[in-house]
C-alpha cells in the first residue's frame, strides 16, 4: 500500500516534491466556508463574517460562526462546521485548563499556539486527518493590547494587524494592506466599520443587519461580545452616511 | 501516540534501498526559506530570512530563531509547525539534563537528543518524518577547563543525521550560499566578521530588499548567552556593511 502511487494523497506523508497533499486538500475544504475579516485598532479587536441562514424555518440564532472561548477571548471559525465546533470545544477546554493551572485568563497568543500545535499533530500522524478549520482568535491582552491570531489547518499561526480567511481571503487582505498604516490609530467604531466595509467590498454587495455577524473586544477590561442586529444597523448607517458625505 | 491505528512504519525501504519519505522531506526543506550559520573562534552566528506573507502580519512578535538552553539556539528551514514540536522537545530535554547534572546542556548533547527524536519519526508506526532541517548553535564543554566553552554549529536533517559545520546554509539557494561561505570562511574569523559575512551571504540570494525587519540574526559569544538581535542591532550591522 505504500507502493500505491497515490498513497501520498490519502494520508499525511510527503510527496516526491516534498509537499503534503492531505494538507493542501484540507485547505481547500477550509477555504470553502464563509469569508471572515478581522481588524485590530488602538484598543479593540473585531471580527466580521457573513450570516447565511440556509432555510427560513431554521432558528437564526443557532447559525453562528462566532464563539466565545472565555469571557475575554473570542473566536471566529470558518470551514467545515462540524470540524469548527470540535475545534471550538477543544479551544474552550484548553483555555479553561490553562486558566485553572496558571491562575489568570489565558492570553490569545498562548491559546493560538496551543491550538496550532494540536493542528500540527494531525499533519504528522497518519491516523487522524487534519481539521478543516481556519480560526481567528481575538482579544485585548493586558500587556500587548489588542491582538488577532489566525490559526490554520497546517498548524501555522501568526499575529496580525488585520487579516481575512475563507474564499475571498486574498482580495480582503489586499484591501486591508492598503489601509495597514491607518489601522493602529482607529477607535473601536472605526475598526468595526473598516472590517464591514472590507467584507462588503470583496463580496460585492451591501448588507442588512441580519446578514452579517460582528464580534468585538474593546479595552483591556472588555469582554468578548457579539453585536446585536441594532448595533450592526447603526454601524451600517454610519458607513452609508460617510459614503454619502 | 500509542492509540495510532497505524502500527507499521510509513517510511519503508524502496527496492533500491532508499528511504524515499526522508528524501521527500529533504525536498520540503529545500523549498524552505534560507537559513545559515557561521562558527567563529569566539562565537557562532545564525541568520535567516524571515519574509512573511503580508504587511498585515505583526512581524515583531514572530520568531523563527528560538533559544533552547541559555547558551544555545536553533533555527530551521522547512515546515514551521514541525519545527515548533522539535523546539518544545529540545527545551524539555535540556531542562531534564539541567535538573540531572546541575549545568546547562552542552550543545553536542542537545543535538544528539534532538536528532534522536527526528530519527524516531522515520521509523515509528503511523508518523511521517519532520519536514525541517535545523541549525543549532551553541557552546560545547571542552575537556580543557581553562578554555571551557567551545563554539559549535550543527545541522540536523530529517533523517536524524547530524553534522558539525564550520559554516553552512540550508533551504532555498543553499548551494550558492554554501559556495559563498566556502570562499569567505577562515579559521581565525571572529564573531563580528562572521556576522557581517552572514548578512552578506543572506543578501546574495534574497528576493527583494533585505531590511532589519525581514531577517533574524542570533548570536552566542564564548562566555555569553544565546541572544536574538533586535532590529535596531541588525540595522547597525547593515549600516556598517553599506
Amino acid at each position: 500500500m505504500s507502493r500505491d502511487s497515490n498513497y501520498d494523497h490519502h494520508i499525511s506523508i510527503f510527496s516526491p516534491q516534498g509537499r503534503l497533499y492531505q494538507m493542501e486538500y484540507c485547505f481547500k475544504a477550509a477555504q470553502s466556508g464563509l469569508t471572515v475579516v478581522a481588524v485590530r485598532g488602538k484598543d479593540s479587536s473585531c471580527v466580521v463574517t457573513q450570516k447565511k441562514v440556509p432555510d427560513r424555518l431554521m432558528e437564526p440564532s443557532s447559525v453562528t460562526h462566532l464563539f466565545n472561548i472565555n469571557p475575554k477571548l473570542g473566536c471566529c471559525v470558518t470551514g467545515t462546521m462540524a470540524d469548527c465546533k470540535s475545534f471550538v470545544t477543544r479551544a474552550r477546554y484548553e483555555a479553561g485548563k490553562w486558566t485553572f493551572d496558571n491562575g489568570y485568563s489565558c492570553p490569545a497568543s498562548v491559546l493560538a499556539k496551543r491550538m496550532a500545535d494540536l493542528a500540527q499533530v494531525n499533519t504528522q500522524t497518519a491516523s487522524m486527518r487534519p481539521l478543516a478549520v481556519v480560526a481567528t482568535f481575538l482579544g485585548v491582552d493586558d500587556e500587548a493590547g489588542p491582538v488577532i491570531y489566525k490559526v490554520d489547518c497546517a498548524g501555522h499561526y501568526l499575529p496580525f494587524f488585520a487579516t481575512a480567511a475563507g474564499p475571498k481571503e486574498q482580495e480582503a487582505m489586499n484591501f486591508l494592506e492598503k489601509r495597514a498604516d491607518a489601522l493602529k490609530d482607529m477607535d473601536h467604531n472605526q475598526v468595526v466599520r473598516t472590517a464591514i466595509t472590507c467584507l462588503g467590498h470583496v463580496l460585492g454587495s451591501d448588507f442588512r443587519g441580519s446578514e452579517i455577524e460582528v464580534g468585538e473586544v474593546v479595552g483591556k477590561t472588555g469582554q468578548f461580545r457579539t453585536l446585536s442586529e441594532d448595533d450592526i444597523e447603526s454601524h451600517l448607517n454610519a458607513i452609508a452616511d460617510d459614503a454619502d458625505a | 501516540m500509542g492509540d495510532s491505528a497505524y502500527s507499521f512504519s510509513l517510511t519503508t525501504f524502496s527496492r533500491t534501498g532508499k528511504l524515499l519519505q526522508i528524501e521527500y522531506a529533504l525536498n520540503a526543506v529545500a523549498n524552505g526559506r534560507t537559513c545559515l550559520g557561521i562558527c567563529a573562534v569566539d562565537g557562532v552566528v545564525l541568520a535567516t530570512d524571515k519574509k512573511l506573507p503580508s504587511v498585515l502580519v505583526d512581524v515583531k512578535n514572530v520568531h523563527k530563531m528560538e533559544v533552547v538552553t541559555p547558551t544555545s539556539g536553533v533555527c530551521y528551514s522547512g515546515v514551521g509547525p514541525d519545527y515548533r514540536v522539535l523546539v518544545k522537545r529540545a527545551r524539555k530535554s535540556s531542562q531534564v539534563y539541567s535538573r540531572t547534572y546541575g549545568q546547562d546542556e552542552p550543545v553536542s548533547q542537545l543535538v544528539k537528543s534532538t536528532a534522536g527524536v527526528m530519527q524516531e519519526y522515520t521509523q515509528r508506526g503511523g508518523v511521517r518524518p519532520f519536514g525541517v532541517s535545523l541549525l543549532i548553535a551553541g557552546l560545547d564543554c571542552s575537556s580543557d577547563a581553562a578554555s571551557s566553552h567551545v563554539p559549535a554549529l550543527y545541522q540536523v536533517d530529517p533523517s536524524g543525521a547530524y553534522f558539525a559545520w564550520k559554516a553552512t546554509a540550508i533551504g532555498k539557494n543553499y548551494v550558492s550560499a554554501k559556495n559563498f561561505l566556502e570562499k569567505r570562511w577562515t579559521s581565525d574569523m571572529e564573531l563580528e566578521d562572521a556576522i557581517h559575512t552572514a548578512l552578506l551571504t543572506l543578501r546574495e540570494g534574497f528576493e527583494g530588499e533585505m531590511t532589519a525587519h525581514n531577517i533574524e540574526v542570533g548570536i552566542v559569544r564564548k562566555g555569553g548567552k544565546f541572544e536574538v538581535l533586535t532590529p535596531s542591532q541588525i540595522q547597525d550591522y547593515l549600516d556598517e556593511a553599506n
